[in-house]
């Protein structure tokens, strides 16, 4: 009777991990399968893409797509490196204004209290969720009409680094003020007691204990930056400033349009950067995420 | 200082002191990023203010820009209140909106639910789950293009003749802007109203495939602060699987829920580069709408009202989202 039971309790225990391997392995191809495609279309020569019914596998593949890109003196390859350089100079730049100053605000935030302090820290929380067709308006009025025929900014790097600094900023002060407020206060009393100023007691003390905070927040940061389309589809025209995701827009629109294969190529370049930075950071950038959504 | 105030009162005073030179310190910390929320967020915003209230063009002569502005008063919210396509816009934008949480909500607490179960390779399963999340906007929108080709040699179509769901020589335009339920009385009528079409329904799954992730993996964390015990409890109590999820599950996750439906609310509302890319203005979505009339009619007054009540209704739910993470020290 017992043995039976036993024997019954097993055997849904064996169906239930049937189950569940069913469904990790279905979890695994909607993840996979749409990338993989990306990567196989950029493989494929035209006359494989055109096959039917659908060829899954190149018989031969090619990697001209890529070699193109990466050749200054094909017309798509010059496109490509010049939009490469303005997303690494744009991004990494945005990354680097917004912690240095977010850290500074988020310190501040997270130690002193002063009047008015909360509504400072919502304040700079709503700019994170402001979204940015709100403010693309003014700032095309402002950018072109009043600013640009004085100084230039229209269609410049520059431009596109402090309005995507304006908006990922509220973001790392947010992540930044939780993350210093987990750090015991003791530490820079202890440290003004050894004779630091304020100011050092954050640069030698709490800094070099924020390290972990500091890479999960400019990795956000970064991706934020690299992924943005609306703004340098406003705010660029030429090779000087236009950004990745304007370049896969515009090489996949009529004007340029060469081949599905070249699109996918270009488009599986410009996501390697930020998928290789996830998958080694993954778990840092979870905890990220939860800290920028959840916790404050 | 006077003598009278004794050794109390000088402590107080030093006290004070320092209270404002630490007020000093932490103003000249915040001075910068003060700087750019407010000349790049908030003057804008209410510039965008302004301009609604405007017939504004720009005028460009001999390389001097200039803007035309007119007082208008609220003729530009009037002329989308009385608007018919705006409300089509409102319209969309919420189907959109509604249907991706849905879809989102649903899909990632299961996902959450399988990933938080003990199995080989669990780790990297993890890990790669996050792909998703990492591909830029665009280039998801640009591979989902062609996933979703109309031809043949689509993907989509591919599978689906080789699954023989299709025939061998047909083939589905899936972005096409064909209702759904169009046949049927009376639901057809209200999706129709809604402009829920076969094409928008594909570009949410394209959508739902980027933001899974995000979803998934923090309804993960929120599962894994729920104490193992209570399972076991529960168990000893005889509640079967489907009440343990309902009864322990689901009211421990309420809270991690609702930041993440408030949040990708926000998120979804303001959606535009997926739509702008695959179908440019044929869903007029609310930002759609916006850049329309700002970039492609030059009519910034109009393209700043709509701009400014998207911003509005986003701050409302950005204030109740705000409220609910947001706990006050002290």
């Amino acid at each position: 009777m017992t043995s039976n039971i036993r024997r019954h309790k097993s055997k849904r225990k064996i169906l239930s991990r049937v189950m569940l391997y069913a469904l990790v392995v279905l979890i695994l191809v909607w993840t996979l399968a749409p990338f993989t495609w990306l990567f196989i279309t950029s493989i494929s020569t035209q006359a494989k893409l055109n096959q039917i019914p659908i060829q899954w596998l190149p018989d031969h593949p090619t990697f001209e797509h890529y070699a193109a890109m990466f050749n200054p003196a094909n017309p798509t390859g010059a496109l490509f490196l010049a939009a490469l350089r303005n997303s690494l100079v744009v991004a990494s730049t945005t990354t680097i204004l917004c912690l240095v100053f977010g850290v500074l605000a988020a310190y501040a935030l997270a130690r002193f209290t002063f009047p008015a302090k909360n509504m400072l820290i919502m304040g700079m929380l709503s700019t994170r969720l402001l979204p940015t067709i709100a403010l693309v308006v003014p700032f095309y009025v402002i950018i072109v009409g009043y600013i640009d025929p004085i100084f230039p900014m229209f269609d410049t790097r520059r431009n596109l680094i402090i309005l995507y600094t304006s908006f990922i900023i509220g973001l790392v002060i947010w992540i930044m003020r939780g993350y210093f407020a987990t750090i015991p206060r003791e530490l820079e009393d202890a440290a003004m007691v050894d004779g630091c100023t304020r100011l050092q007691a954050l640069t030698h003390v709490i800094l070099p204990l924020s390290v972990p905070g500091l890479v999960t927040t400019g990795l956000l940061a970064f991706l934020l930056a690299w992924d943005e389309f609306l703004l340098a589809l406003i705010f660029t025209r030429t090779p000087n400033a236009y950004t990745l995701p304007y370049f896969v827009f515009i090489v996949g629109s009529s004007q340029y349009y060469q081949s599905p294969a070249a699109v996918a190529a270009g488009g599986f370049l410009a996501a390697l950067p930020p998928v290789i930075l996830a998958f080694i950071f993954q778990r840092r950038l979870v905890s990220g995420l939860m800290a920028g959504a959840i916790k404050g | 200082m006077p003598e009278s105030l004794g050794r109390h009162g000088k402590a107080k005073s030093l006290q004070n002191r320092r209270r404002w030179s630490e007020r000093r310190f932490a103003l000249a910390l915040m001075t910068p990023a003060l700087i750019v929320t407010l000349f790049v967020v908030f003057v804008p915003l209410f510039y965008a203010l302004y301009l609604s209230f405007h017939k504004a063009e720009i005028v460009v002569v001999g390389g001097r820009g200039g803007l035309l502005a007119q007082f208008v008063g609220f003729k530009n919210y009037l002329y989308f209140l009385k608007d018919s396509r705006f409300w089509y816009s409102v319209r969309v934008t919420s189907y959109f909106t509604v249907v991706s949480l849905l879809i989102e909500m649903v899909a990632g607490v299961g996902v959450a639910l399988v990933l938080n179960q003990e199995f080989f390779g669990r780790g990297i399963v993890r890990t790669v789950f996050i792909l998703p999340w990492a591909v830029p906007t665009v280039v998801n929108a640009r591979m989902w293009g062609l996933i979703f080709e109309p031809h043949a040699y689509g993907a989509l179509n591919g599978l689906l003749q080789a699954l023989h769901i299709l025939g061998p020589t047909e083939t589905i335009n899936f972005l096409a802007p064909i209702p759904i339920f169009r046949n049927v009385p009376l639901v057809g009528k209200v999706t129709s109203w809604l402009g829920a079409t076969q094409g928008i329904n594909w570009l949410i799954v394209g959508d739902t495939w980027k933001v899974l992730p995000v979803v998934a993996l923090l309804t993960l964390a929120g599962l894994q602060t729920i104490p193992r015990e209570l399972y076991e409890a529960a168990e000893v109590d005889g509640a079967n699987a489907w009440q343990r999820f309902w009864l322990i599950t689901l009211p421990r996750l309420r809270p991690v829920l609702v930041v993440i439906l408030v949040y990708r609310t926000m998120e979804l509302f303001r959606v535009f580069d997926i739509i702008y890319i695959l179908m440019a203005y044929t869903i007029p979505v609310l930002a759609i709408e916006t850049f329309r009339q700002a970039f492609v009619y030059g009519l910034f007054g109009k393209g700043a009202a709509i701009a400014f009540l998207i911003g509005m209704f986003i701050l409302l739910i950005a204030f109740i989202y705000i409220r609910a993470i947001y706990v006050e020290e002290e």
